[in-house]
């Protein structure tokens, strides 16, 4: 905490400065919120609901972006929590971190950008994104730059995404653990904005295997993976752009295990083992763009063996394309979206390759100044054949989901109003052929929507009341859903526009096929005090009442929870 | 006479017996496609060797040979480096470690190609073979056992519904949102549970970063099923309040800045057990996270008098 106020008042003091003597300005914000939430359950031992948020959380902010000269500047950007709530990823379960551990938990960012003129330096907490194909999705900490002299790109960062976690059994649900993860990136090329980008891509990302003296389990191996990537991007008159990227990667996923000799690895950048991979990823779109039409064809492979420490959740092994198209007609009163695609999954494995569809359409219409239209549909189909001799059944699945939505708005001299409906059809059929009986099991499941609302607008009042009523009916095999719900909201500034509260009720009936119905209410409402022209004070409190109906069996009829959320903190920005 | 013919036979027979060692395989019929996890998980290959006659310990060698459907080799043991056992009185298990030690199997030309690009053996049907050798000479100790098996590379859910990046409007997302993913491919035999968490992506955070770092909103598992209709109880809050994520803004039909909050799903594939099933980058059998925004609940306010109003930018 200490060092925080002495940058904040180091920050306080510069401002001052700056106002009085030099040119010096500081932009940006900063605060400190808290968070509270509570849950009650009746009856005692009742568990059918648990809790969605922390129950205490603390968030500190501190944006601020000091300019000392037109080409000196300090972005800050300290972003940080007090209580660990990891529930995915190498830190989830952890409870008590160590300095290292706080500092690089994906929870907290602490990031300096100082740049001067064409170089920026890049310390502490960053998201950087190479390429698609190289690396983009991790915050690393560590320091590097990135320079722009000319048309020359330059870019290099060194530092560590995860630190040393050991595994624990205790205190429940435990801790995964990590191994002690370190990156290394670079890029090299040349770039005229609006006209080209050639670019050279690497990194590599490495798990450090004394990093923990409890090791986490298997399938949890210590990993290591390099990347070259090039990019080619060409931008051309009225509109036309060519975007390209080609990868390899080379990925080990257990450091542990013996060197391959029937493989080439990488040297010095990375050795062959027997669990090394090495494969090719590669995407390509081209198209154009114009203020009133818009047509992309793109396609992107990601072989099977391909792999980066810097996307951990991409999806190998796959090809798809998509055809995308954007255009405005009838002088720009309608406006058309629309894309077709396909994917194939397992592409490499004849037996299991799995094949999706995805269409969608967005026809917006505006008739005139008082009736609008908007019509959507979306489609996606998915199939896999199956194997008879060896058991895997076939699955197809198919969804279909339209949309149509007026909207009449019509005023007079003190009002206007706005009336929206809106009807959505879901259709959801899965069809299963399981091996030997290949009689196919089929699931149809439909949802309808539908929703009406009404919004007044008083221009000599400063209320802004809003309504609402929607009915949604699922139906699917044995199961049928209903919920129907009412919601009214209101929003007003008091106290010479320096206080803005704002409320909403909802309530919800909801029905489980025979069962008596469950009742569900909700109330929330929002402060924003203006305590200064720099300094806001923001609350929201909200509770959520749930009664269920007789579904949960007679131990539990009528049993219900009491949700609550409480979040409040001041937020002052500098300028 | 007879007697005497029927006595040597048998003490004949029980010689061979006692001089053979007799080896029993046990082997899932479904393997793993990724082969070094062959040695991850032991207990899918097992070699019962049995040496119940009392016989005297030989050194021995184990070569495994695996075979395409059409009877091609795929692979065999280098014996020149197979490690030499010595099985005494009784029985001796061993699992996959011992009897495809992965780093001395050999593999044909496109096999090993296959191999180092991604692991894994092409989704057949194949027969594995093994056989114990007199270390010294190679002689074979035991008759060949051979059992056939299917492998196929398993495929993660991928999430459809909501889309990546779709557009939900907060009156239909205030009573429920409905979650639609692919299957696991190939579907096992038992029932898959499907973890669903989603995860609000706060102010100031990336997609990503939210999915590794706060408690999921929602955290539910869904035994088989490939949909769930979660009612969100008021956990969206309110989507143009003032704490907004600059990345999340869009401009309504007067160009000011409306809001909305980001929201990152995923699901992760779970057995009965609750252990991860198939492989992501992080051990968790979690499937390629996707973004959904919810839209906020007031349009920006029309003006009095209206004029043409064009919603297209």
């Amino acid at each position: 905490m200490k060092p925080i106020f002495i940058i904040f008042f180091s920050l306080a003091f510069l401002k001052s400065y700056a106002q009085k003597k030099n040119p010096i300005s500081v932009r940006g914000t900063a605060g400190i919120t808290y968070e509270g939430y509570g849950l009650n359950r009746n009856p005692a031992g009742f568990t059918g609901y648990t809790p969605r948020r922390p129950w205490n959380q603390v968030r500190f902010n501190f944006m601020p972006t000091v300019k000392f000269s037109k080409d000196f500047s300090l972005p800050i950007n300290f972003n940080f929590a007090a209580f660990p709530t990891n529930f995915a990823g190498p830190y989830a379960g952890i409870k008590k971190q160590n300095i290292g551990q706080f500092l690089t938990n994906p929870m907290n960012n602490f990031g300096l950008n100082p740049t001067y003129k064409w170089a920026e330096f890049q310390l502490g907490t960053q998201y950087l994104k190479y390429s698609d194909l190289s690396t983009g999705d991790i915050g690393i900490f560590g320091a590097g730059f990135s320079l722009k002299p000319g048309d020359y790109r330059i870019k290099f960062f060194a530092g560590n995404s995860q630190s040393g976690i050991n595994y624990s059994l205790t205190p429940l649900p435990g801790v995964q653990g990590a191994y002690k993860r370190s990156h290394y990136m670079f890029s090299v090329g040349k770039e005229k904005e609006n006209n080209y980008l050639v670019a050279f891509n690497f990194a590599k990302g490495k798990d450090i295997l004394g990093s923990v003296t409890t090791p986490p389990l298997s399938p949890i191996n210590p990993q290591e993976g390099f990347t070259i990537s090039m990019q080619v991007n060409k931008d051309f008159k009225k509109g036309w752009y060519i975007k390209s990227e080609g990868s390899n990667a080379i990925f080990t996923s257990n450091e542990n295990d013996t060197l391959n000799p029937a493989m080439k690895g990488f040297k010095p950048f990375i050795e062959a083992k027997s669990s090394t991979v090495s494969d090719y990823a590669a995407q390509l779109s081209f198209g154009k763009k114009s203020t009133n039409f818009d047509i992309g064809l793109g396609g992107k492979y990601i072989g099977a063996g391909f792999q980066l420490p810097g996307y951990p959740f991409m999806q190998p092994d796959r090809f798809d394309y998509t055809v995308n198209t954007r255009f405005n007609a009838f002088k720009k009163t309608t406006n058309v979206v629309a894309s077709i695609g396909q994917r194939v999954n397992n592409l490499s494995n004849t037996t299991t390759k799995a094949t999706q569809l995805i269409a969608n359409i967005n026809w917006f219409t505006q008739f005139n100044d008082k009736l609008s239209l908007n019509v959507n549909f979306n489609n996606f189909g998915f199939n896999t054949n199956g194997n008879t001799l060896t058991g895997i059944p076939s699955v197809k699945n198919v969804s279909n989901d339209i949309g149509i939505n007026p909207t009449y708005t019509w005023s007079n001299k003190t009002m206007s109003n706005t009336l929206s409906f809106s009807y959505n059809y879901s259709s959801y059929k899965e069809t299963y052929i399981p091996y030997p009986i290949l009689v196919p099991v089929t699931d149809q499941n439909n949802t309808h929507t539908v929703l009406l609302s009404y919004i007044p607008v008083y221009f000599n009042k400063k209320i802004s009341p809003d309504f609402s009523a929607l009915y949604f009916y699922n139906q699917a095999s044995l199961i049928k859903i209903t919920f129907a719900t009412l919601s009214a909201g209101l929003a007003v500034p008091v106290a010479k526009d320096k206080v803005k509260l704002r409320g909403q009720l909802q309530y919800t009936l909801s029905t489980f096929n025979s069962f008596t119905p469950d009742n569900n209410l909700i109330a929330s409402c929002n402060i924003d005090v203006k305590l200064d022209k720099k300094l806001t004070w923001t609350n929201f409190l909200s509770t959520n009442y749930y009664k269920y109906g007789d579904q949960l069996g007679t131990t539990y009829t009528g049993a219900n929870y009491l949700e609550s959320n409480v979040r409040t903190g001041f937020q002052y920005k500098f300028q | 006479m007879k007697h005497k013919i029927l006595t040597a036979s048998f003490l004949l027979f029980a010689a061979i017996a006692n001089a053979q060692l007799n080896t029993n395989l046990i082997m899932d019929s479904r393997m793993p496609s990724n082969l070094v996890d062959w040695q991850a998980k032991p207990q899918t290959i097992t070699l019962i060797v049995s040496n119940m006659g009392g016989s005297v310990a030989k050194p021995i060698k184990i070569r495994t040979t695996i075979k395409s459907a059409s009877g091609a080799e795929v692979s065999t043991t280098d014996v020149g480096q197979a490690k030499i056992y010595t099985f005494r009185d009784g029985n001796t298990i061993l699992t996959a470690a011992d009897i495809f030690p992965f780093e001395i199997q050999r593999f044909t030309g496109t096999y090993q190609k296959s191999l180092n690009k991604t692991g894994k053996l092409p989704s057949d049907s194949y027969t594995l073979c093994v056989e114990l050798l007199l270390a010294t000479d190679l002689v074979p100790q035991a008759t060949i056992k051979c059992r056939n098996f299917f492998v196929a590379g398993v495929q993660l859910p991928i999430c459809m519904m909501p889309a990546n990046n779709q557009e939900i409007d907060f009156r239909k997302a205030q009573t429920a949102i409905i979650f639609r993913w692919t299957p696991l491919v190939p579907r096992p035999q038992t029932v898959v549970n499907y973890r669903l968490q989603v995860f609000e992506i706060l102010e100031n955070q990336q997609s990503v970063q939210a999915l590794r770092s706060n408690q999921p909103i929602l955290d539910k598992i869904v035994a088989g099923q490939t949909q769930f209709i979660w009612q969100t109880q008021g956990i969206l809050g309110f989507t143009d309040d003032t704490n907004l994520d600059s990345s999340s803004q869009r401009k309504g039909w007067d160009g000011k800045i409306m809001g909305g909050r980001k929201y990152i799903w995923s699901i992760q594939s779970l057995d009965a057990s609750q252990n991860p099933i198939g492989v992501d980058g992080n051990g968790e059998g979690r499937s390629e996270p996707i973004v959904f925004k919810i839209l906020p609940l007031s349009p920006s306010k029309p003006k009095p008098k209206t004029g043409h109003v064009s919603l297209i930018k």
